[in-house]
C-alpha cells in the first residue's frame, strides 16, 4: 500500500502511529513518554551498561521494533539500499549532539509533540526553539551545506544494526544480562510483545510515510510543502484525544509525573539543538532509526552517536532532572537544568554552527 | 486541488545538489521548482528539481555546465 501519494494516506499513516502510541502508553509505557526515541535510546544504552542511572535502564523493544519494521518493509517491498560513506565521524557527532540537547529539553521531537498533545507549555515552548533549529538549519542548506553523498555498498553493512538490535531482544528476552530498573521510568514499560509489535508497526508506518519532526517543518520552510507535517499533525491529534479522554491532558508548566522542567531558555536551546542538528543529519532520531534500518550506515552511526551520547548525559551529568512532587512534604521540587548541560549544550550549538557552516557542496 | 500531469523530476546524491539546482536554475531563468523527492522514486526524503518534460535538454546542459551531478531522472504524475 501506497502511504505517501496523497495527504489523506499520510494523515491515515500519522493517526495509526499515534494509535499505536496510545496504546503502549495505555499497557504501561510512562503516559506522556509513550513512544520517545531519545527517552529509549538512553534506557536501551543503560540497559547495556553504557550509564549507571538505576531509573532508566531498559532495553526497550520499541527502538528495536523501528529498526526491524523499517528493515523488513524495506527487504520486503525492495527498498532496501546498504549506503554509507557520507561524512561518518560528523553524523556521529550530531547524534551526539542530537542526544545531548533531547536530555537537556527531556525528549525529542516526537515526545515534544506527546507532550504538547498532553497540555504541557514547555513542549509548546520547546517548539519555538526547535522550529528555529530547523530554520538555521534551512539557511545552512541555502548556504550550501552538504556532509557528501553516500556511495552503494556491501549488503550486509546496511544489516549490521538491525542484526544488532536482534541481539539486544535475544539478550532481553532469553538473559537476564541485561540491565533494568526496579524503580523509575526505566520500570515503567508495556509488555515485551506490546512494545515489539507497536514498535514494527511504527517502523513499518513511519518507513513507508518518511515520517519525520524535522523535515516536516524543513519542508514547510523551505518550500511550503505540508505532507510530511501532516502525519505529524495527525499523530499529535490522536494523542490529544487519548489524553483528553484519559484524564491525561492538564494545561500547564509545573506538572509533576510529566517529566518535564520549566527553565524556558533551556528548553528553546535544548530543541534548538535538536531542530539545527537533525536538519545536518538529514533527519530527526526517529528517521535515522528508520534510515538505519533501510540500509544507511551513515545513519547507523548517527544512531551510535545517540547511544553515546545518552551515556555521556547520565555519565557527566548533563541530563535534566523533571519537575516532581515530594511523597512526604507534598511540595512540588522544581526540575532543573543542571550546569553541565548548559556548557554542553551551548558547546553543541556552537558545533553545529561551524559544522553548518563549514561543510560545502563540492561541484561534480 | 492542482490536477496532476507527467513532470520531469531530478533526483540528486544530495539536498545540497538541489539546492545548487535551484540557484543555477533561477540565475539561468529555467522554470521549474524545487519539490520534496516523490516517494514512488525514492524512499529517502531528500529534495528533487521538478519541471516540464520539455525542458529536459535545456536542463540536463544547465547541470553539465554548472558541475551538478543527477541521482537519476525520472517521469512522475506531480
Amino acid at each position: 500500500m501506497n502511504l505517501s501519494d496523497s495527504k489523506k494516506k499520510l494523515a491515515l499513516a500519522g493517526v495509526l502511529c499515534g494509535l499505536v502510541a496510545a496504546g503502549l502508553a495505555y499497557f504501561g509505557n510512562p503516559a506522556n513518554m509513550a513512544f520517545c526515541i531519545a527517552c529509549f535510546i538512553r534506557d536501551t544504552a543503560g540497559a547495556l551498561g553504557m550509564h549507571q542511572a538505576e531509573a532508566v535502564m531498559y532495553a526497550r523493544p520499541e527502538i528495536i521494533g523501528l529498526v526491524l519494521g523499517a528493515f523488513l518493509i524495506s527487504a520486503i517491498t525492495k527498498e532496501y539500499r546498504s549506503t554509507a560513506g557520507s561524512a561518518p565521524m560528523v553524523r556521529f557527532l550530531l547524534g551526539m549532539i542530537i542526544m545531548i540537547g533531547s536530555l537537556v529539553f527531556l525528549g525529542c521531537p516526537l515526545r515534544m509533540v506527546i507532550r504538547m498533545s498532553a497540555g504541557d507549555l514547555n513542549a509548546w515552548v520547546a517548539l519555538i526553539g526547535f522550529i528555529l533549529g530547523v530554520a538555521t538549519g534551512v539557511l545552512a542548506l541555502k548556504k550550501g551545506f552538504s556532509l557528501g553523498r553516500a556511495y552503494v555498498t556491501n549488503t550486509v553493512s546496511g544489516a549490521v544494526l538491525p542484526i544488532i538490535t536482534v541481539g539486544i531482544l535475544i539478550l532481553l528476552t532469553a538473559t537476564n544480562l541485561l540491565k533494568a530498573s526496579a524503580s523509575g521510568p526505566g520500570s515503567m514499560h508495556a509488555p515485551v510483545i506490546a512494545s515489539l509489535i507497536g514498535g514494527l508497526l511504527f517502523g513499518a508506518l513511519a518507513q513507508k510515510s518518511r515520517m519525520c519532526f524535522a523535515g516536516g517543518v524543513r519542508d514547510v520552510i523551505l518550500m511550503k510543502n505540508f505532507d510530511l507535517l501532516t502525519v505529524v499533525g495527525s499523530l499529535f491529534i490522536v494523542m490529544l484525544i487519548y489524553n483528553m479522554a484519559t484524564g491525561g491532558f492538564t494545561l500547564g508548566f509545573d506538572t509533576p509525573g510529566v517529566i518535564a522542567h520549566s527553565e524556558h531558555l533551556w528548553n528553546i536551546l535544548g530543541m534548538y539543538a535538536v531542530g539545527f542538528a537533525a536538519v545536518l543529519a538529514g533527519g530527526c532520531p526517529l528517521r535515522q532509526l528508520i534510515l538505519a534500518g533501510q540500509g544507511s550506515s551513515d545513519s547507523a552511526v548517527t544512531v551510535l552517536g545517540m547511544f553515546v551520547g545518552a551515556a555521556l548525559c547520565h555519565n557527566l551529568g548533563l541530563a535534566s532532572s523533571g519537575t516532581s512532587m515530594n511523597p512526604e512534604t507534598k511540595e512540588l521540587v522544581a526540575g532543573a537544568v543542571t550546569t553541565n548541560g548548559k556548557i554542553a549544550l551551548v558547546i553543541c550549538i556552537i558545533a553545529c554552527f561551524v559544522i553548518a557552516f563549514t561543510s560545502k557542496r563540492k561541484a561534480a | 486541488m492542482r490536477k496532476k500531469e507527467l513532470k520531469l523530476v531530478v533526483a540528486f546524491h544530495t539536498t545540497a545538489d538541489a539546492m545548487a539546482m535551484e540557484k543555477a536554475c533561477k540565475e539561468k531563468s529555467v522554470p521549474g521548482r524545487l519539490i520534496p523527492v516523490p516517494r514512488s522514486v525514492s524512499a529517502g526524503c531528500g529534495l528533487a528539481w521538478c519541471a516540464a518534460l520539455e525542458e529536459r535538454g535545456q536542463i540536463v546542459e544547465l547541470m553539465q555546465n554548472a558541475g551538478i551531478e543527477e541521482e537519476a531522472l525520472h517521469e512522475c504524475m506531480i
